[in-house]
């Protein structure tokens, strides 16, 4: 008997709490993204989208989780194929990744209601997937030559203007005992910059091509490109342990200026301007075209978002707050606080000479090509960088190489037409 | 210095120093981070090996800030009690009758036990976060726990069986003739005999389920039952090594806690191992 | 052995021994079942589902197509899958070889010289293994980087350049040996304990017995000490041989499995197809490789010494 009128009692409160909660109707956000929102200088971003929208929307509740690298991936990617405990908005990249979830239902088509944020036409097409819109991307990453400037002074040496023009800066440097080129290939993925370049220059849109097969990856622009590469790799102009070196030990040698250039995405572009990280004076240019027989020019630009946000199906009954907080990430007054990342929404300015500089060379660009690493199949994605990385092995073939990687190509998406 | 007595003459004092040496080996690595955490990151980019100029904590407090020790602790503890709660029981029980009651139908049932060592974490997480999460299981801390512990079964059956096994039979007979049946013989004679095995797995699953981060980043998603080592993973992962003094002080700080878990416990696994001699 | 026996009862007919059989056989089940229950619910239904799954196509999210055993075929003509079996073969051989020598040595000498000085060095060498995998591949990478790595720097100052430009993570011929002493340093520390718990448990009436009959400490390791180990070792044999046919973490962390496919393991393997690449069903047939490599490889390992005990 006692139990009974106990567990009626109970039921009675947890009634009362649950009618209770339908009235306070507040809705809550959960967002997963990568980076904490504290006081580093790269958060400063996600900090102040974080407080800036709780502050303006009160009566939406933000849930933020910080999942950081590789956690917001390997969680996402697991949430997605379960199909269930998503999030309601997920920081991404946009890309091939993005349109595998949104070929499986997992995400919110928000079209219409996103169409007309204002922001650069690169960074909308980076979260578009077969002409639906996902997601916005405030910030957009290209990649670009970082130089070291106080080392060009010293030397008289300027920015080359061609790609051939790379070879005797080099040899200077080398000669000087700096390291011209720092990378961090050890880790598998930062040599693809320099590569996607360089097949552009000889070969114009051969990826582009190439990804919906109608070119091979073995052909002659993208065997160019890679023998090229490895000539430079040969000539030392990567240092003598080129594959010792992981990419935080490649900033390390641009901020202490062991090394001259590094090509890589203009994310880079806070911590290079910032004096706690580095006393050096660093610029950031484009990368040049060939100086004869080249199709792609200068105008011609690697790049991806940098920090980008989409909603899930999950969200399918909340699109009105995901609209309002999507919205939110792409206003001026919440993208102002970036200290070094390009921001794709118009009139917000550089806070830093090379973000300036950075935002100039992603200016004049009358293409934008996208990492192949987001933008392919995943199946061929990690193929792809362990072949660039081979380049970097000596007695390396890389016709043969690349061949192989065509034959996986074939295997997996299909032959060229 | 006084006298270093010892029964073995030369021999011993040559086995002290090679101990000593590798122990030194041991340590160095350790000492590591705390050359770098104090330092700011421009120091450590040029001098990674001197000496810190001056003893900065900033990093130390910032890294402090983010792993928010104050919500962790409690949900860390619960994972690592519930895992132990979990794992060793079952292990104990499992291990002494495989060791103790061979039979065809038990070695089977050995390798059938065993055989949840030989999966990969990385193969059952989809699929175990598809079970947990259609049994409503996910999100929750025993959802976290619990599977923690059927990884940890296995090996800690194997070690229960290894001790169980070296115990002498005559123990068990003594025991039968006092008239005890088989539970009080386990539980009375022959569980406290493995007091070895039971000190280390109470040490070792609880340094692993405190610094678990695989299990605990797929099945959890709501940030009040985040563990400690999920925070300070994802502290790690933002930062990464290209801020080494950063990063350096938040290794120590995630390491803190099992190193002096460890320190406190060795005398209990020294004292725990040497209780196992067996009366004659 | 027949100490189990005892437990064991003879199996001649009649009601008293019938009974205890079956109050035996009720023990056994009950022991047996919270751990089978525990590894039923968790682990068997994901195992299944693993040995599906590799029998399918199954690309990111797509729908999952039956493709019988080419997923097999497929891993058989990977250049990085054959690597990655030779890696962790060597791996395990040479775990066994200098890991589970080097423990006993340790472990031996610990409890047979323990003195002032030793005592305090019992707790030290399980410290490595305390640490989370990632702070350890980091403390890898820096004592092995090279021009500012711990070693490098190191041998710059004693005035050894050679030293300071060999690339013990860039070089493919090196890399793999350089995750491999990462790994001893850290993953030594349960073997010694482990084996200390036993040596210590065994009677002192043995050792000094031995010592009364002048045998050096040497004769008295290795024809008292250690046959009364063997179990043990086997075990941690299992442990090791398992253990490498799982590992990931540390040569992911320190050199993502490269550089091409220098370090690369199973492991990795499995993280790149299931995680990266979306190849679950290619992943997947990798996980089964490893489970039945690990059970063929335990069930040998645990029988072989058993024969040999049971002629002794």
């Amino acid at each position: 008997m006692k139990k009974r009128s106990i567990f009626a009692l109970v039921a009675l409160i947890l009634g009362i709490l649950s009618a209770s909660s339908a009235f306070a109707q507040k809705v809550t956000l959960t967002v997963w993204g990568r980076d904490i929102p504290d006081d580093g200088a790269d958060h400063a971003y996600i900090k102040a989208l974080i407080s800036g929208f709780q502050a303006k929307y009160p009566d939406i509740r933000l849930e933020y989780i910080a999942l950081g690298d590789p956690g917001l991936m390997d969680k996402t990617k697991i949430t997605m194929g379960a199909g269930s405990g998503l999030p309601d908005i997920f920081q991404t990249w946009g890309g091939s990744v993005m349109g595998g979830y949104a070929d499986a239902g997992r995400l919110l088509d928000l079209t219409r209601e996103l169409k007309n944020v204002p922001g650069s036409a690169a960074a909308r097409a980076a979260m578009t997937w077969k002409g639906r819109i996902y997601g916005v991307a405030p910030f957009f990453a290209v990649a670009g030559v970082f130089v070291n400037e106080g080392i060009f002074e010293k030397y008289g040496l300027s920015m080359p203007k061609t790609v051939e023009g790379f070879g005797p800066l080099c040899d200077t440097l080398l000669a000087k005992g700096i390291q011209p080129f720092a990378c961090g290939e050890k880790d598998k993925w930062p040599g693809l910059a320099l590569y996607m370049y360089l097949t552009n220059r000889y070969g114009g849109d051969a990826s582009a091509r190439a990804a919906s097969r109608k070119l091979a990856y073995d052909s002659p622009a993208f065997v160019k490109a890679a023998q090229l590469y490895q000539s430079w790799i040969k000539k030392g102009y990567f240092g003598a342990t080129p594959l010792g070196e992981g990419y935080g030990d490649a900033q390390q040698l641009m901020a202490t200026g062991k090394a001259a250039m590094h090509i890589t995405g203009s994310w880079m572009c806070a911590q290079y301007a910032n004096p706690d990280f580095t006393d050096q004076k660093i610029g950031f240019y484009a990368f040049p075209g060939l100086a004869q027989g080249g199709v792609g020019t200068v105008s011609d630009v690697m790049g991806m978002t940098d920090i980008g946000f989409a909603a899930t199906a999950a969200a399918a009954s909340k699109k009105d707050a995901v609209v309002k907080f999507l919205t939110y990430a792409m206003s001026p007054e919440a993208c102002a606080a970036e200290p070094g990342r390009i921001c794709s929404v118009p009139g917000v300015k550089a806070r830093n000479p090379i973000t300036a500089q950075a935002a100039a060379v992603f200016a004049q660009a009358k293409t934008v090509t996208f990492w192949w690493d987001q933008d392919l199949p995943p199946s061929v994605t990690s193929p792809l960088t362990d072949t660039i990385q081979k380049f970097f092995l000596p007695d390396t073939d890389v016709r043969k190489d690349l061949a192989s990687f065509e034959a996986l190509c074939v295997q997996n998406i299909g032959p060229v037409k | 210095m006084s006298a270093f007595r010892t029964r073995h003459g030369a021999s011993e004092i040559a086995a002290t120093a090679i101990l000593a040496v590798l122990a030194l080996v041991v340590i160095l690595p350790l000492v590591m981070p705390l050359l770098f955490a104090f330092k700011t990151q421009l120091e450590f980019s040029y001098h990674p090996w001197a000496l810190p100029k001056r003893l900065l904590v900033i990093n130390f407090v910032e890294a402090w800030k983010a792993v928010r020790i104050d919500q962790g602790l409690a949900n860390t503890l619960i994972v690592s009690l519930g895992a132990i709660v979990c794992t060793l029981p079952p292990a104990a029980l499992a291990g002494y009758v495989f060791a103790r009651y061979r039979s065809r139908a038990t070695e089977i049932a050995f390798y059938a036990i065993l055989v949840g060592y030989f999966v990969p974490a990385q193969m059952v997480l989809v699929p175990l976060y598809k079970m947990e999460v259609a049994v409503r299981l996910n999100n929750t801390l025993y959802g976290l726990f619990l599977p923690m512990a059927a990884f940890g079964i296995p090996f800690w059956m194997m070690i229960y069986r290894s001790f169980f096994k070296s115990l002498p039979g005559e123990l068990a007979e003594a025991a039968r003739i006092d008239g005890a049946g088989h539970s009080a013989t386990f539980f009375r004679v022959m569980l406290p005999l493995a007091r070895p095995a039971t000190v280390l797995a109470l040490i070792l699953v609880f340094i692993g389920a405190w610094s678990d981060y695989l299990l605990s980043l797929i099945l959890l998603s709501d940030q009040r039952l985040f563990t400690m080592q999920l925070r300070v993973a994802s502290f790690l992962n933002a930062y990464g090594t290209d801020r080494m003094p950063r990063y350096a002080a938040a290794a120590i700080i995630s390491a803190a806690p099992t190193v002096i878990l460890y320190i406190v416990g060795h005398r209990w696994i020294i004292r725990g191992t040497l209780a196992g001699a067996v009366k004659e | 052995m027949s100490a189990h026996d005892i437990e064991n009862h003879g199996r001649g007919g009649g009601r008293k021994t019938r009974a205890r059989d079956w109050k035996r056989g009720a023990f056994v089940f009950l022991c047996v079942l919270p751990a089978f229950l525990f590894l039923a619910v968790f682990l068997y239904y994901p195992i299944e589902e693993t040995f599906r799954i590799s029998t399918t196509k199954s690309l990111g999210l797509g729908p999952e197509i039956y493709i019988g055993l080419e997923n097999y075929r497929r891993l058989l003509a990977s250049q990085e899958f054959l690597a990655g079996l030779l890696h962790v073969f060597t791996w395990a051989f040479w775990s066994v070889v200098i890991q589970l020598p080097l423990a006993f040595a340790v472990a031996f000498l610990l409890s047979y010289y323990s003195n002032r000085f030793t005592g305090p060095l019992k707790s030290i060498f399980y410290l490595a293994n305390v640490l989370p995998s990632a702070i350890t591949a980091m403390l890898g990478k820096f004592v092995f980087a090279p021009n500012y790595g711990m070693i490098a720097s190191f041998a710059k100052h004693i005035g050894w350049k050679w030293l300071g430009g060999v690339d013990f993570l860039g070089d493919p011929r090196l890399a793999f040996w350089a995750v491999f002493a990462v790994a001893t340093w850290a993953y030594t520390g349960f073997p010694i304990i482990y084996l200390m718990a036993r040596i210590e448990q065994m009677p002192k009436e043995l050792r000094e017995a031995a010592e009364l009959d002048g045998a050096s400490p040497w004769r008295y390791a290795r024809s008292i000490v250690l046959p009364d180990l063997g179990y043990p070792l086997r075990i941690l044999a299992v442990l090791c041989t398992v253990g490498s046919l799982k590992l990931f973490d540390l040569p992911n962390m320190m050199t993502t499995g490269g550089p091409g496919y220098a370090t690369e393991t199973l492991g990795i393997m499995l993280y790149r197809r299931g995680f990266i690449d979306w190849d679950y069903g290619l992943a997947a047939a990798i996980g089964v490789v490893i489970f039945l490599l690990s059970l063929l490889m335990t069930a040998a390992e645990l029988s072989i010494g058993a024969r040999r005990e049971k002629i002794a």
